[in-house]
């Protein structure tokens, strides 16, 4: 166990004096403050507008919400794919980097199983991706409240599953640098992650059109790459009444968005698919070549 | 005689290609133990394959009287990689303490320990600095100090010193007389035959994965030694005298070469040169060397090639 967890610390240490982790604040800082400048904005020019037009302030009702509804969502959105994708930067290397670099011969002649290395060095990427994505959730909604006092329905239940797809794909990529090369890896995990964003558009085009053959193919894509699935159940918790209302007049018209909340097997998938992607990559690194 | 590595037919293909085989190496404990052979000849290979770092593909392998991929045995074995990569990001300090706690090294332990395998190596009072901005031979120097960090029972050294200064060779040459003198086994990967002949007890030479010759430094090196004698000039009397003592192979009008059985008979050929009454120019005993007998069981080429020619198996 300490050798799992001094595995971990190696790698935030790691991440840390590369300076990864302060470009990343500073970047991530940057864009929350440009995203909610521009719902400020949107803040002030719907006050305006409801006072020009003669209407008492106080909080808005039916229509006249979704504007905040819906930044609060496509917000959301752009942190989990924001933090996907710094998931799979971050992620990329931690096993074959070593390996290509030769860092890991030294390391593994050392008295501590293979085992150990992966799940350490699983350990500190997930700790710190799961990190990372929390802090903007939080900080994203936050501002989203301070600036127009609304709070997505269930906020909690959204960004749980949230860092479960973060876990998810924080594992794949772990596999991955196992299996590939570095720069393989980082393909192969991107093609993975537009096949399960993929799967929830055909799905949703499919329930438009009424094509059951699209939906099959839609909910095989969500099987190999459920991360999407995940988002569509986060974006169901960030969805007002109305908002899901108009969503389902639509027919689920927006692949952004889902009106059904996430199907517990889709939960239950997602964290055995982690705990094997964890599990094959611990056993395939235990038996190749340095 | 305990024995700190034992192989049976070690064998290690790539892709179908066999670059070692039928490896039977035994290694006495407190032994150093020269491992040499042409490039490709599959030296690191077998280190790896002793580690645990490589799977081999058939035969087994005993290191410490257990298995390398049992992390207990490896908590005794110490290891220089030939390609000396670690974490750039790390001072020389973290990296020891890295590796310190890998190998089960207590901090209050560590705190002395690394100030003393730091200036061990020479690098006593750079530990601070990151080892991004070491040189290569000060690279290769924090590699040895990790290697004999954690009190190793046995100790790899795969080409300890390729980017060594001569002073950085014989210091490493002194650790590895340490070591021996503390009863640490040392299993050393060279191609610098001279210090491999200095410091070793045994050595074996590789070829395309197979040992073609192994044997002490005595056994190897000792037997015939050929002198050169250089004198005013030959008369058939002193060759004649000569040749009675040992085979002659004259090289010019003053010089041969007596091949005699041993030290022990250079006196003999310095008396006889005496009473021929010749003028003594030099007399010199050409010891053979690990370098002589590597290019004449090896060749003067690397056998990388003839090594993809004949080791590819069916
Ligand atoms: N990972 C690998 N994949 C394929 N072939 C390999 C691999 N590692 C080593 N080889 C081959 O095995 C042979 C032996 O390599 P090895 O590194 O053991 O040689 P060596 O004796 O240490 O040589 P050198 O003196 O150059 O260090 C070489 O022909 C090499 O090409
Ligand atoms: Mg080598």
């Amino acid at each position: 166990m300490s050798n799992v967890l001094l595995m971990a610390r190696l790698s935030l240490s790691e991440a840390l004096r590369k300076k990864l982790i302060v470009v990343l604040l500073v970047l991530t800082a940057a864009f929350l403050g440009f995203y909610l400048y521009g719902i400020l904005r949107l803040e002030q020019n719907l006050t305006e507008r409801a006072a020009n037009a003669g209407l008492s302030a106080g909080p808005r009702r039916g229509l006249g919400a979704l504007p905040v509804v819906y930044s609060g969502i496509f917000g959301m959105y752009l942190v989990y794919f924001l933090g996907s994708l710094m998931a799979v930067l971050s992620t990329v290397a931690s096993v074959s980097g070593d390996i290509e670099s030769g860092v890991m011969q030294s390391v593994i002649a050392r008295p501590v199983t293979r085992a150990q290395v992966v799940l350490g060095r699983w350990l500190g990427f997930t700790g710190m991706n799961v990190l990372y994505v929390l802090l903007v959730s939080v900080a994203l909604l936050t501002g989203l409240y301070l600036i127009t006092g609304y709070l997505p329905p269930n906020p909690t239940a959204a960004v749980a599953q949230i860092l479960l797809g973060i876990v998810l794909i924080t594992s794949l990529t772990v596999l991955g640098s196992t299996l590939f090369a570095t720069l393989a890896n980082g393909i192969a995990v991107f093609v993975l992650y537009g096949l399960g964003s993929a799967g929830g558009i055909l799905k949703s085009i499919g329930a438009l059109a009424n094509s059951p053959t699209m939906e099959s193919l839609g909910n095989a894509a969500n099987i190999v790459m459920p991360t999407n699935a995940l988002w569509l159940g986060a974006s169901y918790n960030l969805q007002t009444e109305g908002a899901l209302q108009l969503a389902q007049v639509a027919r689920g018209a927006n692949p952004f968005a889902s009106t059904t909340p996430i199907e517990p097997g889709v939960l239950i998938w997602a964290a055995v698919y982690t705990a094997l992607a964890v599990a094959l990559a611990m056993w395939r690194f235990s038996r190749r070549d340095l | 005689m305990t024995l700190a590595i034992q192989t049976q037919q070690l064998r290690k293909e790539y892709k179908g290609r066999a670059v070692v085989q039928g490896l039977d190496l035994e290694v006495g404990e407190g032994e150093v133990f020269g491992f040499l052979g042409p490039n490709g000849a599959g030296k690191s290979t077998t280190v790896k394959m002793l580690l645990g770092l490589v799977r081999p593909t058939s035969g087994s392998v005993r290191v410490l009287g257990g298995s390398p991929d049992d992390p207990a045995v490896r908590a005794r074995l110490g290891f220089l990689p030939e390609q000396f990569r670690f974490q750039t990001w790390m001072t020389a300090q973290e990296f020891l303490n890295f590796h310190g706690q890998l190998a089960g090294l207590k901090a209050e332990e560590l705190r002395t320990r690394i100030p003393t395998v730091l200036e061990r190596v020479g690098l006593g009072g750079r530990g601070t600095e990151a080892l991004g901005g070491y040189s290569k031979g000060m690279l290769q120097r924090a590699g040895l100090a990790g290697a004999i960090l954690a009190h190793p029972r046995l100790v790899f050294l795969d080409e300890p010193t390729s980017a060594l200064d001569p002073v950085g060779r014989v210091e490493v040459r002194e650790i590895i007389q340490e070591l021996r003198r503390e009863g640490v086994t040392v299993f050393l990967n060279s191609h610098l035959l001279s210090e491999v002949e200095q410091v070793s007890d045994r050595v074996a030479f590789v070829k395309a994965g197979e040992v073609v010759r192994a044997g002490t430094m005595n056994e190897l090196l000792g037997g015939a030694l050929p002198v050169m004698i250089k004198v005013d000039a030959l008369t058939p009397q002193l060759l004649a005298d000569l040749g009675r003592l040992g085979q002659l192979e004259q090289q010019s009008a003053q010089q041969v070469s007596v091949m005699v059985s041993g030290e022990e008979a250079i006196p003999a050929l310095a008396s006889a040169v005496a009473a021929s009454g010749a003028q003594l120019y030099a007399l010199t005993p050409q010891r053979h060397d690990l370098e002589d007998l590597f290019l004449e069981l090896v060749g003067t080429s690397g056998d990388s090639r003839q090594a993809a020619l004949t080791g590819r198996v069916a």
